[in-house]
């Protein structure tokens, strides 16, 4: 899964920490999430998609390989 | 959601303080056969099978309780260390203490199953003291690995 977090980071221009901060996650998982080693739970993208105030759907796209 | 049956985060140093020093003890107890007399009390037991002596359910029996105070203490503190939130528990720490958790378990029955086929008689006795712990401490020692991995892992640009 392909994410926007790190783009929409920089439209707001948050540093890692300050949107772990906002999402009440660590800025391991912020960064984790921005490599793309960790896919977040549907709780914690709906917070991003309320930070960013973008759609759920903006923020995250599918792959090919998420339909194998 | 929010159950996760973990320890507030205080309870990790609490956990370390107790655990270092009854593992060396015991480790000390095990290896010089440590029996203090003042220790040999009369204790309550529900199964009763004396070398020398009776067979019996429920009765008293005399016993040097070093042992059971030290697997205790070291059960008790690799539990609170193992299983005390960390200081920021979120979700991508959960996937990863279940991830060590599982690994741990398959370590530890995989070297259990090893010792069943090639360990025999009182060598066996050693592996069955040993591996009621292991499985506690294998799991404190991959999940803090994975945790210093991911830090290391923190791209430094903004």
């Amino acid at each position: 899964m392909k994410n926007s977090i790190k783009v929409q980071r920089a439209i707001y221009n948050l540093t890692q920490a300050q949107l772990a901060e906002k999402a009440k996650v660590s800025r391991q998982t912020i960064n984790a999430m921005e490599l793309g080693k960790y896919v977040p739970s549907t709780v914690l993208s709906l917070r991003l998609s309320e930070i960013f105030d973008v759609p759920v759907n903006e923020l995250f796209n599918l792959e090919e390989s998420d339909w194998e | 959601m929010k159950t996760n049956y973990l320890l507030p985060h205080r309870f990790k140093k609490v956990g370390w303080l107790l655990f270092i020093p009854s593992a060396i003890l015991g480790l000390f107890m095990l290896i010089y056969d440590w029996t203090p007399d003042f220790l040999n009390v009369n204790v309550f037991g529900i199964f009763i099978d004396e070398v020398v002596g009776t067979k019996k359910y429920f009765g008293i029996v005399s016993n040097n309780i070093l042992n059971e105070i030290l697997g205790v203490l070291v059960i008790i503190s690799g539990l609170m260390i193992a299983f005390s939130k960390e200081r920021m528990e979120d979700e991508l720490i959960s996937k990863i203490r279940l991830q060590s958790l599982v690994w741990a378990t398959y370590w530890n029955y995989g070297i259990l199953i090893l010792a069943f086929l090639f360990v025999y008689d009182l060598s066996f006795f050693w592996v069955m003291i040993f591996n009621m712990f292991t499985v506690l401490i294998f799991f404190i020692i991959k999940f803090n690995w994975s945790l210093m991995n991911l830090n290391k892992a923190l791209t430094y640009e903004e």
